[in-house]
C-alpha cells in the first residue's frame, strides 16, 4: 500500500484533529491498519525525528507530531491487536531514582511508540525495583534517563542489577550522559537525543 | 549596588564558579545545614572565601518556590516533587495564594532567608538571593507544558483550549509566589537576586513559531520577569539573570532589557559573540561546561585548562566586561567530588 499523504502530512505537522478524522475514515473504509502504521504513520514520525536530529524542527514540533500520531494510534491499536499484530519489542522507560525530570524521557517514549515499539512508561524517580518489575512484565529493553549529574550515578546501580542477564538490554541517555559514560558503566546503548535513542535501540536489538 | 561594583569585578578578572553545592557537600553535617540558616549562611561565606569572590551565592534550589506555592494551596508537602496541576489550577487558586501571602513561609525558605541574614553580617561579602523564574516554575507545575505553550503560540486562547488556560494560570501563580520569595530574601539582606530561568529555552519554545510571530516568549517569559525586575528596583536591589538553556540571539537581547547587572549563560552560547549583542554595562558570566566536569574521559583537566585560556582570550579581545565561571551551579556528584573540584580549581588558576 502506498503512503497516504494526507495522514503523513497531518502527523508531520502535528494536526491531531485531521489525523483522527483521516485515520477513522481509513478504518471505516476497511483499510489495512498494519499497512497504514508501517507505510504512513511510522515513516511520518521517523521523518520528524530525522528533522529534529538535523535541527530543522525542535522539541515542541516533535511533541505536537507525537500527539497527533497518538491520536491515530488510539484508533488503530485495538484493530492491530485484533489482527495479532505484535510490537517490535516491549520497552520500559523511566527517569532514574532521585530525578524528577521527564521531558527527555517523554520524548524518547513518544518516539519509540511512533517507531512501533510497545512502551511501558515508568515515570520519574524510578528505583531499580521498578525496572525489575517492568522486566518481569515482559520488557526486554530498559531505557534510563537522567538530567542531573547528581542522579546519573544511579544508572550504574541499575546496570549492575541486570548484569549478566541475557533477557535485558539497557539504553541510557540524558543531558549530562555521554557515550563514554554508557561504556564505562556497561550499558548496551546510548542515545544522544530522542531520535538517536530509536536508532540505538534498533542497533541493540539487531545485535541481540 | 552601583553598577560599577560588578563592572569592577569583571575588570579585576574575577573568576568563580557558582559553587555553594560543592562546598555544602563537603560538610559532615550537610543535611543539618539545610535546616539551620546560620550554618547554611556559613557555607555560603566559606564558598565565597574559597573561590575568592565577594559574591555569596545561595544554593540554586529551584524547587523551593514550588513547595511554597503548594503549601499555600494546602497541598501536602510530600507531594511537592511530583505534583502537577491537571488540567490546570482551580479557578480560585490565585485568590487562595494571595490570601495566604502573609502566612509564615515553609521552613526551607525560612532557612534560606536566615542564611542570607547571616551572610549580611560579613562586611566584605555581598549577600545574594536566589529564585526560580516564573516561566521555569510554570514548567514544574504542569505535566506537559510544551504542548500548551505551542498551542498558545498558534493563537488559541484560554477559552478555546484548557491547556492554554493552564499555562496562563500557572505563570500568574508562579509570579505571585516568586515575588513573595524575593521580598523575603530582600528583607533578609540580599543585595541582588539570581533569578534563574533555565526552562526559557528552545526545548519549551519553538524558534520556528517565535519567528512566525508567536508572542509566547514575551507573554510568559518576559512580562512576568519584568514585574519581578520592578520588585528588585523598588528595593534598590540588583538582578543577576541566569539561563543556561539553549537560546536564540533574540532571547539574549530580550533578557538584556531586564537590565541585569550580570547575565549568566550556559555553555551552548559563544559568549564572545554574545558580547556584540549585550550592552557594555551588563557583565557576562559563564560558561565553562561544568555539567560535564564529572567526566574525566570527556573533560580531563588539561582540556578544562585549555578551554579556560581560550575563553579568557576570546573575551579579552571583545573588551566586554566578563567574569569567567561555570555554566550553572556546580553540583557535587557522589563519587566524583574530587574530579569536579579539581577542575574548578584548574579553571580558577589557568
Amino acid at each position: 500500500m502506498p503512503r497516504i499523504d494526507e495522514i503523513y502530512e497531518a502527523v508531520s505537522k502535528g494536526n491531531r484533529k485531521v489525523v483522527a478524522e483521516k485515520v477513522q475514515a481509513f478504518v471505516d473504509a476497511d483499510g489495512d491498519v498494519v499497512d497504514l502504521l508501517n507505510e504512513t504513520m511510522i515513516p511520518a514520525m521517523r521523518d520528524i525525528g530525522d528533522k529534529f536530529s538535523r535541527n530543522e524542527v525542535y522539541v515542541p514540533e516533535m511533541l505536537i507530531a507525537a500527539r497527533a500520531m497518538q491520536a491515530g494510534l488510539n484508533i488503530i491499536e485495538p484493530l492491530l491487536a485484533a489482527k495479532g499484530h505484535k510490537a517490535r519489542a516491549r520497552v520500559a522507560i523511566g527517569t532514574v531514582k532521585g530525578d524528577l525530570h521527564d521531558i527527555g524521557k517523554n520524548l524518547v517514549a513518544m518516539m519509540l511508540k511512533g517507531a512501533g515499539y510497545e512502551v511501558d512508561d515508568l515515570g520519574v524517580d524510578c528505583p531499580v525495583e521498578k525496572y525489575e518489575e517492568a522486566v518481569q512484565n515482559g520488557a526486554s529493553v530498559i531505557c534510563l534517563s537522567a538530567l542531573l549529574t547528581t542522579t546519573m550515578p544511579y544508572m550504574k546501580q541499575v546496570v549492575d542489577h541486570f548484569k549478566g542477564r541475557d533477557d535485558v538490554k539497557i539504553l541510557i541517555g540524558g543531558a549530562p550522559v555521554t557515550k563514554e559514560y554508557a561504556n564505562e558503566i556497561g550499558a548496551q546503548g546510548y542515545g544522544s537525543d530522542a531520535n538517536d535513542a530509536v536508532r540505538a535501540l534498533e542497533q541493540i536489538l539487531s545485535a541481540a | 549596588m552601583k553598577r560599577t561594583f560588578y563592572l569592577d569585578l569583571a575588570h579585576s578578572r574575577l573568576r568563580m564558579p557558582i559553587g555553594t553545592h560543592l562546598v555544602l557537600a563537603e560538610q559532615p553535617d550537610h543535611d543539618a545545614c539545610l535546616e539551620d540558616g546560620e550554618k547554611l549562611g556559613q557555607v555560603m561565606i566559606e564558598t565565597a572565601r574559597r573561590f575568592k569572590t565577594p559574591l555569596a551565592f545561595p544554593l540554586m534550589d529551584l524547587m523551593v518556590e514550588k513547595q511554597q506555592m503548594l503549601s499555600m494551596l494546602d497541598i501536602p508537602a510530600d507531594q511537592a516533587d511530583t505534583f502537577h496541576f491537571s488540567p490546570g489550577p482551580d479557578p480560585d487558586a490565585l485568590d487562595r495564594v494571595r490570601a495566604a501571602i502573609s502566612r509564615p513561609v515553609i521552613p526551607r525558605l525560612a532557612v534560606y532567608a536566615d542564611a542570607i541574614r547571616h551572610v549580611a553580617k560579613e562586611p566584605d561579602i555581598l549577600p545574594l538571593g536566589m529564585a526560580i523564574g516564573p516561566f521555569s516554575l510554570m514548567t514544574k507545575l504542569l505535566a506537559d507544558p510544551i504542548t500548551g505553550l505551542y498551542l498558545a503560540g498558534t493563537g488559541l486562547t484560554r477559552d478555546e483550549d484548557e491547556e492554554v488556560a493552564a499555562i496562563e494560570d500557572c505563570v500568574a501563580l508562579a509570579t505571585e509566589v516568586i515575588e513573595r520569595s524575593l521580598k523575603l530574601q530582600l528583607e533578609a539582606g540580599a543585595k541582588a537576586i539570581c533569578l534563574c530561568e533555565p526552562a526559557a529555552n528552545l526545548v519549551y519554545l519553538s524558534p520556528h513559531q517565535l519567528a512566525q510571530g508567536a508572542d509566547t516568549f514575551e507573554r510568559f517569559v518576559m512580562q512576568p520577569n519584568q514585574r519581578l525586575r520592578q520588585v528588585l528596583a523598588d528595593h534598590d536591589a540588583d538582578l543577576i539573570f541566569h539561563d543556561c538553556g539553549e537560546l536564540t540571539d533574540d532571547m539574549v537581547r530580550a533578557f538584556c532589557t531586564l537590565n541585569p547587572s550580570i547575565l549568566s549563560l550556559g555553555s551552548s552560547r559563544q559568549l564572545w559573540q554574545d558580547a556584540a549583542i549585550v550592552p557594555n554595562d551588563i557583565v557576562l558570566f559563564g560558561n565553562l561546561p561544568t555539567k560535564k566536569f564529572y567526566s574525566d574521559a570527556e573533560l580531563p583537566v588539561p582540556v578544562v585548562e585549555q578551554m579556560t585560556r581560550d575563553l579568557a582570550t576570546r573575551m579579552a579581545e571583545t573588551e566586554h566586561p566578563f567574569i569567567l565561571g561555570s555554566e550553572c551551579d556546580v553540583l557535587s556528584v557522589p563519587g566524583r567530588e574530587q574530579a569536579i573540584m579539581e577542575k574548578v580549581m584548574a579553571f580558577l588558576a589557568a
